[in-house]
């Protein structure tokens, strides 16, 4: 049984970006036209819980006029299990079971959210789940793949179909190489964005406490 | 007359009354208003319960549990039945937990200062709207970034948050799939029909439309949906008493057709009994209709009860027809009896009459209207359509022998005394409560769907249908003041767990006074800017991006306060409207309370209070509205009792005679307390009710067994009528005496067992003198038939009178 190195050290990013790409990356990697890459990026996939990785996600948002940085861990539990902790620049601990987020920031009070009311989260953790599973015609059904690239270095791009999910999320890209993603990139429907940096990238860390949308997302895309 | 001319005229009687019943249908509107049927409240409280009753908050609530399917797709049944009830007129509310409750929240953003706590505590000084700020960034990282970021701009301290949070219901069931759980896995939901809880034709299509909906949605086929609450029990009650009267309603059809055909050996009698009843029905309705255009539905199931007497008129009839003599004849030879039972019953329903209360005056209307035209039926009608006699009944077999067996049982003259006394000493000393005061005890529902109302209630945190906490002020606004200062106090009995959960009208509403002085703790443009430019220093928001938080701040001070009937037209506006209500001069508040495990602490709360604050048991109140309704019964049955008296002792000219009848009557009535009592059964206004339908059908036996006609062949036909009564009386309430449903087994019970005992005692106690008198002639079914004979014996062929 092979895992793959990327698994291993999962880097995987605050819950969307997270979720969307594996579920992204398995998805396109079906949907694709190179059946060889497809195969492999699955296989890569397969990992039994738990399961973890370090996570660096960087928000650009509308209402701010530098992005927002957060960095910390990233754990699927199995099933619909998942947990966040960010580490810094404070503490909080999310959490997805029985469908609810719970959000505890450092001692405070926890705050309770239902998953259907975030349809994105819901439907990345049900990609995610269709992944793990291998059942990817469930995320088929709230997504339209497209992959590009080659194995050694591919970009899955997953574009909403559902409504629910298209109110909030413009578009979802997961640069990768080899097994390995390396980012997420969430274009929100109201044209904020967000990137998240797993695995190695994360690990490397930031170049600048502010680093530019296009900075950044240039060094996703090259080495 | 000849045959085809009988026929005629049957068939256009039937036309006639089913056109009339027709017509009645379409007019008369039934209510379920208790209003009308109990007597005018004589307490504030029994006011405010007749007033509200079912229109309260909690009587409207229907517990919804959806299982039997994966949880997914649960969750999805919930979301879909959610949103389909969400667009039902006749639902005001819905919850399953994952509505989104900033959205509902929205429609009250202008007063969102006003309404919510946080300026009691805070101003929206640098320093507080600093450690907020600091907040938002952080939660623009969180996974509830996305539904936050619409407000930032307008409401960077999320006061529309916390207002959700405050509309929210305190104590929910753990949410899975972002919609409520039972622990047992049952999606969870609460609907509140417009309709009140207790208006049981609009919760049935409130009912029906929900099942519909669930019907419809996809998936729903192999999921199970429980519906719980007040309405679902009033539906439940209704349909299961109407199928179980139904069914028996069947089986007695078939089992009175089989008697008539066996008793009169033809099929003239089952085609013709039923007539003057249902006309009497008929002109009962109508007149109700002309009188008071509705009836209440307490009114037509007890009148109909009372109307069964006019059973007995056309049966006696076919007993008494004789080979050879016209029918007419034989009918005008039984109507100065048939006529003193009918009077004498119908000046004793005046009683009801002259209650006072609507219910039971609608009652004497229907019930003396209806015993009128059955009577006069029986007596112009019946001899139109039913051809000459072709066999006499005094010739049935049997029938000499058993008049003959009856006649020599002892009848010691002593026993009714001692019996009488034993009875009341055992109606008076035996254990047992006398009185059913509490109506859930005549519920058809199974104990199993209570236990699960139970449950669900306990699981939704849905409140208790049994208390509600008043609250009485001159003004609305008093009212909302008055429940500001009473919500530490509930808090503090919440801590204590005499309670486990309450809700105040002024959670949805503060007092226009609360909502000022918040209004006057909002900055004024100038200082909110700088205070906001101080806040913002060194963290990342864009500069100006909280113009619009500003320009509201401003609008809000400038706003009137929010008034009670503005916010009831929010779509939360459903929610204060039934716990807002206005009463006599002053105003009300209703606040719905969940578990209450100590009712007496409250009194504290009433004392503090002056009394504007009490806790206001349904139950109890409901009971003493029956037990008041009650006394208004038994009063107007007691002076109905002295009325049949006079009317009988009249009518047989003299107390000797009457206490013939009315002896057996009253020993009769006091046997079936006894029994009762003996059983251990208290006594509800059902089992009044069909003591005084047995008393009726009693009189009957007594009156035609004391006829002293010296015939021995109409003493035969007596014999025959009477036991066709009693059979018919016993096979229809016989039969509803082992129903499951508590009151129609209370009729049944109560009917069946004064039958028995009536004819019993009418039989035992007739005058001693004319059965001897029979007993010396030999029975000769040749014997020429056609002696006349009357209750002032005039037959020509009468027996010497032998007064004991």
């Amino acid at each position: 049984m092979h895992n793959p190195r990327w698994m291993q050290r999962c880097s995987m990013h605050a819950f969307r970006s997270a979720l969307a790409a594996f579920a992204l990356t398995a998805t396109a990697a079906v949907a694709t036209a190179a059946p060889g890459l497809a195969e492999s990026l699955l296989a890569g996939m397969a990992k039994a819980p738990p399961v973890s990785t370090p996570f660096v996600l960087v928000s650009y948002r509308g209402v701010l006029d530098r992005p927002l940085v957060v960095s910390g861990n990233l754990r699927w539990l199995g099933g619909d299990n998942m947990e966040r902790d960010i580490a810094k620049p404070f503490r909080e601990t999310a959490k997805i079971a029985d469908g609810t987020i719970t959000v505890q920031r450092g001692n405070g009070e926890v705050q309770r959210i239902p998953l259907a009311r975030a349809p994105q989260t819901n439907a990345m953790l049900a990609g995610f789940r269709a992944l793990l599973g291998g059942d990817v015609s469930a995320l088929q059904k709230d997504f339209t793949l497209a992959a590009q690239g080659s194995e050694a270095r591919w970009v899955i791009t997953l574009t909403p179909r559902t409504d629910s999910i298209k109110r909030q999320v413009a578009s979802l890209v997961i640069d990768g190489r080899n097994h390995e993603p390396r980012c997420l990139t969430m274009m929100d429907a109201n044209g904020d964005s967000s990137i998240t940096l797993v695995g190695a990238m994360a690990e490397q860390g930031l170049r600048s406490a502010a680093p530019l949308e296009s900075a950044l997302a240039a060094r996703c895309r090259n080495p | 007359m000849i045959r085809g001319a009988r026929v005629a005229i049957w068939f256009l009687w039937l036309t006639l009354v089913a056109g009339i019943g027709w017509g009645v249908a379409l007019h008369l509107k039934i209510s379920s208003d208790l209003r009308d049927f109990v007597p005018p409240a004589r307490t504030a409280d029994q006011k405010l319960l007749l007033d509200e009753i079912g229109k309260g908050p909690g009587s409207r609530l229907l517990l919804l549990a959806i299982s039997g399917a994966p949880q997914a797709q649960l969750a999805d049944l919930s979301r879909g039945l959610d949103d389909v009830l969400a667009h039902d007129p006749a639902f005001a509310h819905v919850a399953n937990g994952g509505n989104d409750l900033a959205e509902i929240a929205s429609d009250l953003l202008p007063y969102r200062y006003l309404l919510s706590p946080t300026l009691d505590t805070h101003r929206l000084d640098a320093a507080y709207l600093r450690e907020q700020l600091q907040q938002r960034i952080e939660d623009l990282s969180s996974p509830a970034a996305s539904m936050l970021e619409p407000w930032l701009k307008r409401d960077p301290t999320l006061e529309t948050l916390k207002l959700a949070q405050i509309l929210a219901p305190q104590r929910q069931p753990k949410l899975v799939d972002g919609v409520w759980f039972s622990d047992r896995g049952e999606a969870l939901l609460v609907a509140e029909t417009r309709a009140a809880g207790f208006d049981p034709g609009a919760q049935a299509s409130a009912v029906a439309s929900l099942q519909k909906h669930f019907a419809s949605l996809p998936g729903s086929a192999k999921a199970k949906l429980v519906i719980s609450g007040p309405g679902w029990f009033g539906v439940q009650a209704s349909r299961h008493t109407r199928t179980e009267a139904d069914r028996f309603g069947a089986i007695t059809t078939v089992g009175f057709i089989l008697m008539l055909l066996l008793a009169y050996r033809s099929t003239v009698p089952v085609l013709v009994t039923a007539l003057p009843l249902l006309s009497g029905a008929a002109a009962g309705f109508a007149l109700l209709a002309l009188i008071f255009g509705h009836a209440h539905g307490i009114t037509v199931a007890f009148g109909f009860t009372l109307l069964g007497v006019a059973q007995e008129y056309p049966l006696r009839v076919f007993s008494h027809r004789r080979i050879g003599v016209e029918t007419s004849r034989c009918v005008r030879e039984l109507w100065p009896l048939l006529a003193t039972a009918i009077v004498s019953v119908c000046i004793a329903y005046l009683a009801f009459f002259a209650s006072g209360v609507a219910g039971l005056q609608q009652l004497a209307v229907f019930t003396i209207g209806g015993l009128v035209v059955a009577g006069l039926c029986t007596r112009w009608l019946i001899p139109l359509v039913v051809p000459p006699a072709k066999r006499d009944m005094a010739a049935t077999p049997g029938l000499a022998e058993a008049w003959h067996l009856l006649a020599h049982l002892p009848r010691p003259r002593w026993l009714p005394w001692l019996v009488a006394l034993a009875g009341v000493a055992v109606v008076v000393f035996a254990p047992g409560k006398f009185w059913q005061n509490d109506l859930s005890a005549l519920t058809p529902i199974p104990k199993a769907e209570l236990q699960r109302d139970a449950r669900l209630r306990a699981a939704l945190g849905a409140p208790d249908v049994r208390y509600l906490l008043v609250l009485r002020a001159p003004t609305a606004e008093g009212v909302l003041g008055l429940s500001e200062r009473v919500a530490p106090r509930m808090r503090q009995l919440v801590d204590r767990r005499a309670v486990d959960g309450f809700e105040l009208p002024s959670r949805y509403l503060p007092s226009a006074a609360t909502q000022r002085d918040r209004q006057a703790r909002l900055p004024d443009p100038a200082d909110l800017q700088s205070a906001l430019q101080q806040a913002m220093q060194g963290l990342p928001f864009r500069a100006g991006v909280f113009a619009p938080f500003v320009a509201d701040v401003e609008a809000a001070r400038k706003l009137p306060p929010l008034t009670p009937a503005k916010f009831e037209q929010s779509p939360l506006g459903a929610r204060l409207e039934s716990m807002l209500v206005a009463q006599g001069d002053g105003w009300v508040g209703l606040g719905t309370l969940s578990g209450v495990n100590d009712p007496t602490a409250f009194a504290a709360l009433t004392k503090e209070s002056n009394g504007a604050v009490h806790l206001l048991d349904l139950k109890a109140s409901t009971e003493s509205l029956i037990i008041a309704y009650r006394h208004r019964i038994l009063i107007a049955l007691g002076i109905a009792a002295l009325l049949l008296c006079a009317a009988v002792t009249l009518a047989l000219r003299g107390p000797r005679r009457a206490l013939h009848v009315l002896g057996p009557m009253t020993l009769a009535t006091l046997l079936v307390l006894v029994v009762l009592r003996v059983a251990g059964i208290p006594l509800s206004l059902f089992h009044l009710v069909s003591l005084t339908l047995a008393a009726g059908l009693g009189l009957h036996y007594a009156l035609f067994f004391e006829r002293r006609t010296g015939d021995e062949l109409e003493d035969l036909r007596t014999l025959h009528a009477t036991l066709v009564c009693v059979a018919s009386a016993l096979l229809v309430f016989g039969v509803l005496a082992l129903s499951s449903v508590p009151v129609l087994r209370a009729i049944g019970l109560t009917v069946a067992l004064g039958v028995a005992f009536h004819f019993t005692l009418s039989v035992l106690m007739a005058p001693a003198a004319h059965l001897e008198a029979l007993n010396e002639s030999v029975p000769d079914s040749s014997a020429h038939a056609g002696s006349g004979s009357g209750p002032d014996s005039t037959s020509p062929n009468q027996a010497p009178k032998q007064n004991a």
